[in-house]
């Protein structure tokens, strides 16, 4: 169990960093003291209390559900290259954003990421409905095109949007690089209960996703509905992707990274692999939300593209370590 | 309201660019107002003009311009030469020109170019002169442009969206033939601001910044950039930290969240849309400052064309009492 040891203890690295670290150096001893005896004329305790907490918070809740809701879409399409992405759920999210921005005259983060998430669940259902689910009939071939097809019109709309209405392109341009920086103006308690329930209704699913992946013919002969298994995995996707969107944008590549990372960690199984890959996702954003605040200080990197700057080199290293079409 | 700090969040209604002050300070020349008594000084034999992409060179003074920059045309329109093409900035006023500057368009219905600029539309509309200053095209549009008619360009020492407006004035009106009618409106702005610092002799050695809060992002305005001129020519100084800042784009300066302290002005003017007024008044570092310790005197105010004439006019604080606090 040193494997896990080694997960949480990194984790737990990443976040005393996270905390401490920054355009203005907090030691430990002064987060603690922020932390139990809050004092908020300090600057610093504001700056633990008000930025970086909510900052930790919800790069921990958007990277677990970023990783959890990448390893189950890449078991159930059987696609290593799968990630949330696939569904919509971005594209979906940003096109809400887009025109409740244009059409409400707002710009606020705490508003937008309201916005963000039912943006996100109306791409997922539609992608599945697109791709035969309610009939039955979804297989991940048609599910991958669909989602495909539903990105690429998503995106032309929004880049319409903001073509037509100039005013609308600087919410934009913030708003899809993806960033943890404004995390403590969004709802972040109602966005970690949605995440909690995708990941439980992950985690009840988990046999029957496994049996699943089989093929439909043989789980159907192992006693499971395909149809009523992608349906849950598609609820609890929804919900995760749905949650890590509101909290912080679109991040881009963690959903893809952290599963293949994990199964290398702790093997093929599919609860373990879920929890490592909560832990990865977790570990490499808030990672890249605090490299991003310090290459370039006073101006910030958004995490979103931090972590594909980070991520990027490190998954080819470990993909190059992959054997082809081995699942571990 | 001068001697205590103050945390304006200036906030327009249909606005949203950073530089959407900049529409509101490029009527300076408009404000200056009396002129036309004053015949024009023409400059004999073609007008040369070096700037950030080599040489331009009129034949003689330009009567159809094409307005590129964002706020070019305010200057243009003072000059008693309307544009026959506006640049859509933002705001929702007939071919683009908000009121200050609507009665000098007379008979004029300039096109109201939006989005990228099409080459096509410009070269239909077949001006003698394009202006580029403050439009932020690239050298390959520049090229392109200038096969249609002479491109005029910022000078090689401000950035794209950084030429001052009394240059920029003087270079217009040179390319008009307005030489001298450009320098009555320079001084009369001039005058403007030198009777507001005479008025307010305590304002001197006071600091002032305009700051912008937008898409997750706080910083500063710096350098030559017009919103923070305008308080430098009101006779304030931007506090030591933002006068060291140099943004990337040499106009506007990133702050970190972490840290807001270049900001502690004895005046800091927050210049950003209504939407983001609820971010702003969120962010936690604007506790630190001065401005919300010793307050109690802050204000927003939407940035009507009419306030934004006067704050142009630099009678600035004296509408504040129709903003409310926040």
């Amino acid at each position: 169990m040193t494997r896990w040891g080694l997960l949480i203890g990194v984790l737990a690295a990443v976040v005393l960093l996270s905390l401490t670290v920054g355009v203005r150096p907090v030691s430990l001893a002064e987060a603690w003291r922020a932390l139990t005896a809050p004092d908020l004329t300090n600057p610093d305790h504001i700056v633990v209390l008000s930025i970086r907490l909510p900052r930790i918070v919800a790069g921990l809740i958007c990277g677990a559900a970023l990783g959890t809701a990448g390893m189950a879409m890449q078991v159930l399409t059987r696609n290593p290259l799968a990630d949330p992405g696939v569904l919509g759920v971005n594209a979906g999210a940003a096109f809400a954003v887009t025109l409740g921005s244009l059409l409400l005259q707002r710009a606020d983060a705490g508003f937008l990421a309201y916005l963000a998430f039912p943006g996100a669940a109306a791409a997922t259902v539609a992608v599945f409905s697109l791709g035969g689910g309610f009939r039955g009939d979804a297989s991940p071939v048609r599910l991958t095109l669909a989602g495909a097809a539903l990105n690429a019109l998503l995106v032309s709309l929004v880049s319409a949007v903001v073509l037509m209405r100039g005013d609308t392109l600087e919410v934009v341009r913030f708003w899809v690089v993806g960033s943890l920086a404004d995390a403590g103006a969004r709802p972040i308690a109602a966005m970690a209960m949605a995440a909690g329930g995708g990941l439980a209704l992950l985690f009840a699913l988990a046999p029957r996703i496994e049996s699943l992946a089989l093929g439909a013919a043989l789980s159907r002969g192992l006693g499971t509905h395909p149809g009523r298994v992608q349906a849950g995995v598609l609820v609890s996707v929804t919900l995760l992707t749905g949650a890590a969107v509101a909290l912080a944008g679109p991040i881009a590549f963690l959903g893809l990274m952290a599963p293949p990372i994990a199964r290398k960690i702790v093997g093929a199984a599919l609860r373990p692999g879920l929890v490592a890959s909560a832990l990865l996702g977790a570990v490499v954003l808030l990672f890249a939300d605090t490299l991003g605040r310090l290459v370039f200080a006073p101006a910030e990197i958004r995490a979103g593209v931090m972590t594909a700057l980070v991520g990027g080199p490190a998954f080819v290293l470990i993909a190059r370590r992959l054997s082809p079409g081995g699942t571990s | 309201m001068t001697s205590r700090a103050s945390d304006l969040a200036n906030s327009a209604e249909a606005a949203w660019s950073r530089r959407r002050v900049l529409a509101c300070l490029g009527a300076w020349p408009l404000a200056a107002g009396a002129f036309g008594a004053v015949p024009a000084i023409a400059e004999t034999g073609p007008l040369r003009f070096t700037h950030t992409f080599g040489e331009t060179v009129l034949p003689g003074p330009a009567r159809r311009v094409v307005s590129l920059g964002y706020t070019t045309h305010d200057a243009l329109l003072a000059l008693g030469v309307p544009p026959v093409a506006v640049r859509y900035w933002f705001g929702d006023f007939s071919y683009g020109v908000w009121p200050w500057a609507q009665p000098y368009l007379g008979d004029a219905r300039p096109f109201v170019l939006t989005g990228e600029v099409a080459m096509e539309r410009v070269a239909a509309l077949k001006p003698d002169l394009i202006v580029g200053i403050g439009s932020g095209i690239s050298r390959a549009e520049y090229q392109v442009l200038s096969h249609i008619a002479p491109v005029l360009m910022h000078e090689d020492a401000d950035t794209s969206y950084g030429m001052p407006w009394d240059v920029m004035t003087r270079t217009l009106g040179r390319a008009l033939g307005k030489s001298a009618q450009a320098e009555i409106l320079v001084s009369g702005v001039r005058e403007k601001f030198s009777a507001a610092r005479a008025r307010h002799p305590d304002w001197a050695g006071k600091t002032a910044v305009p700051a912008y809060h937008w898409g997750g992002e706080t910083g500063a305005f710096v350098g030559a950039d017009s919103r923070a001129r305008f308080f430098i020519e009101l006779g304030f100084q931007p506090t030591p930290a933002v006068a060291n800042l140099s943004g990337p784009s040499g106009f506007y300066a990133p702050l970190s969240p972490e840290d807001l302290s270049p900001l502690d002005a004895d005046i800091l003017v927050w210049i950003s849309s209504y939407g983001a007024v609820p971010d702003l008044v969120a962010l936690p570092m604007r506790r630190t400052l001065r401005a919300h310790i010793e307050g109690g005197r802050s204000w927003q105010a939407r940035l009507s064309p009419v306030r934004c004439r006067s704050a142009a006019c630099c009678r600035f604080p004296s509408f504040s009492k129709s903003w409310k606090p926040i």
